[in-house]
């Protein structure tokens, strides 16, 4: 966290002073004041300038995308990091180039940092039940696509041949989109076997 | 490299001031050894090595432009 003291004749004109120092807009900032300015005996003596303290306010949120764009800078990726509050589900955006590095073998990276951000997260504001769901040029939204095409195909497969299909491990969340995906299919029913990080989906033909 | 590591486990522990990373090298790989107070060390490794597993995964993202490998240990 950012902070400065710095003095004016009156406490808006320090404040602007530290504001324009520290190069923060004034939402961002909480401002204390430490001294009123007194303009003294009939303003010749003992007259007094204000002082303030101003700190950055750091939000969660703010917390979070520093953090992030931190990870990034050490990896000598740039790139914009956005975040949006949706409920009790903090999104982070990333977008920029090279972001198949972020990404990784079937988004292995992007989950571990996900990870590593609801970690931190949780180490820095205990007790709150928010969620950081990480993603990078919209990764997450076409996986979701491929993977609920390739439920459809798998199922079509299972179905004519009256076989099981085991599908590739697969983290919760995309184990998720493929039971969401087949749950109304008449021919199909899935579940999941294994244990985690292994766990997979099998789609089996009802009988 | 070692800064990446540095900085991911100090957003981790309780004790940021005692997080420490030293850096070997041979011919063929880096080794990042990661030293944290006792009472992290749990924080770094994480559930079934967890933590200690994102950390990996993101450090050799991060070393896909190094021409060696690079290997992450959690010392005592």
């Amino acid at each position: 966290m950012r902070m400065m003291e710095a003095a004016g004749k009156t406490v808006e004109e320090a404040t602007q002073k530290a504001l324009a120092a520290l190069n923060l807009p004034r939402e961002d900032v909480s401002v204390e004041v430490i001294a009123e300015a007194s303009s003294g005996l009939f303003g010749l003596f003992g007259s007094k300038y204000a002082k303030v303290r101003v700190s950055e306010i750091v939000t969660p949120d703010k917390h979070m995308s520093d953090f992030l764009a931190g990870i990034m800078q050490h990896m000598n990726i740039s790139g914009d990091v956005d975040t949006k509050r949706e409920e009790d589900i903090l999104k982070i955006n990333v977008s920029g180039s090279k972001m198949g590095i972020l990404i990784g073998k079937r988004g292995q990276t992007l989950n571990a940092l996900q990870y590593l951000l609801n970690v931190a997260y949780h180490r820095r504001f205990p007790g709150d039940d928010c969620r950081i769901v990480l993603d990078v040029e919209d990764y997450r939204l076409k996986r979701e696509e491929t993977l609920r095409t390739l439920a459809l195909n798998l199922a079509k497969k299972a179905a004519r041949y009256c076989q099981e299909v085991v599908l590739e491990p697969m983290t919760a969340q995309e184990r998720r989109i493929i039971h969401t995906a087949l749950q109304d299919n008449a021919a199909v029913s899935t579940f999941s076997q294994g244990e985690e990080p292994f766990r997979k989906v099998v789609i089996a033909p009802k009988k | 490299m070692k800064d990446l590591v540095e900085f991911i486990a100090k957003a981790l522990v309780d004790h940021p001031e005692q997080v420490r990373v030293e850096q070997l090298e041979d011919s063929r790989t880096i080794t990042l050894e990661l030293y944290v107070a006792p009472a992290d060390m749990g924080k770094v490794i994480g559930k079934q090595g967890r933590i200690a597993k994102a950390i990996r995964t993101v450090v050799s993202a991060a070393s896909t432009n190094e021409r060696k490998r690079v290997v992450v240990e959690i010392v005592q």
